[in-house]
């Protein structure tokens, strides 16, 4: 009787873990149907590792105090808006924002993660290189919606 | 109280402010950037070595050997120089991106280009010998 409760406790866990996990479309099978960037605007990614820590922690992510997607592990979803300054925050315990500005025809990439907090997780933003991004992504899946400039 | 109960307040003090993300906020001043003309502008530099620099907030940041910044303008603390190809952030509070600020061949601190800001080391950091032309 305790291994059958055992193993329905670990069923559970798992299909708890993997609902929350992103499961859109890879970058690597939509990044060649990506529309190219408008006259003005650059784009920006926001993305979220696979690690299953911190898992259940998917706030909503804003951007000059507009929600433009969810934080979620595996996951990557970005947004064109013209070139300008911006604030990237995230809704959790504590608000963690990254300044940055964006430059016409210009790519930034942000990096989510979670951390650990004082009563419930807290996801950070942080400016991230091209290049650590990019091998990153490739194995991401889609999970945004909004992606033109408001 | 006990000095080991003192002992252990602080200790509990100091986890509980690490875990609610307590860092200090960037301290940083307004500043207005005057921007170079390209013809006229500085020698763009090139680390030729990594430069770690600690920050005034506890983080700490490494400026990547081999990394290209160009020089976009002038503040009154220095010259203003932008990375190529990376991205380059200080970190306390928040994250905020951040381009160098050089004179007399040091790091005196950064342009915050976001903000529109300053934000000065606690002491100028001499750049890697061979990094300025």
């Amino acid at each position: 009787m305790r291994r059958t409760v055992l193993k329905f406790a670990a069923i559970a866990a798992i299909t708890i873990l993997a609902a929350g996990c992103a499961s859109g479309v890879k970058y690597q099978d939509m990044a060649s149907s990506m529309p190219s960037l408008k006259g003005g605007e650059g784009r920006i990614y926001f993305f979220r590792s696979a690690s299953m820590f911190g898992a259940a922690v998917q706030p909503e992510i804003r951007l000059n105090n507009d929600v433009v997607g969810t934080s979620k592990p595996g996951g990557f979803f970005y947004v064109d808006r013209p070139a300008g300054n911006y604030v990237a925050a995230s809704s959790t315990e504590t608000e963690k924002t990254a300044s940055f500005t964006l430059a016409e025809n210009e790519v930034k990439y942000l990096r989510t993660s979670p951390s650990f907090g004082l009563l419930v997780g807290r996801v950070v933003i942080e400016l991230e290189s091209a290049e650590k991004a990019k091998a990153e992504l490739g194995s991401l899946s889609y999970t945004g919606t909004v992606t033109a400039a408001k | 109280m006990s000095r080991t109960r003192c002992h252990a307040a602080c200790v509990l003090v100091a986890l509980a402010a690490t875990l609610a993300g307590c860092a200090p906020a960037v301290r940083s001043v307004p500043v207005q950037i005057g921007v170079a003309e390209r013809a006229n502008s500085p020698p763009d530099l090139h680390f030729t070595a990594p430069l770690p620099l600690r920050l005034e907030t506890g983080y700490s940041r490494l400026i990547p050997a081999e990394s290209h910044w160009v020089s976009v303008g002038r503040v009154s603390e220095g010259l203003v120089y932008r990375p190529v190809d990376i991205v380059f952030s200080i970190e306390g509070q928040q994250v905020h991106e951040a381009w160098l600020v050089v004179r007399n061949s040091a790091l005196q601190g950064f342009y915050l280009p976001a903000e529109a800001r300053y934000s000065s080391l606690t002491a100028p950091v001499p750049l890697p010998k061979g990094t300025q032309p």
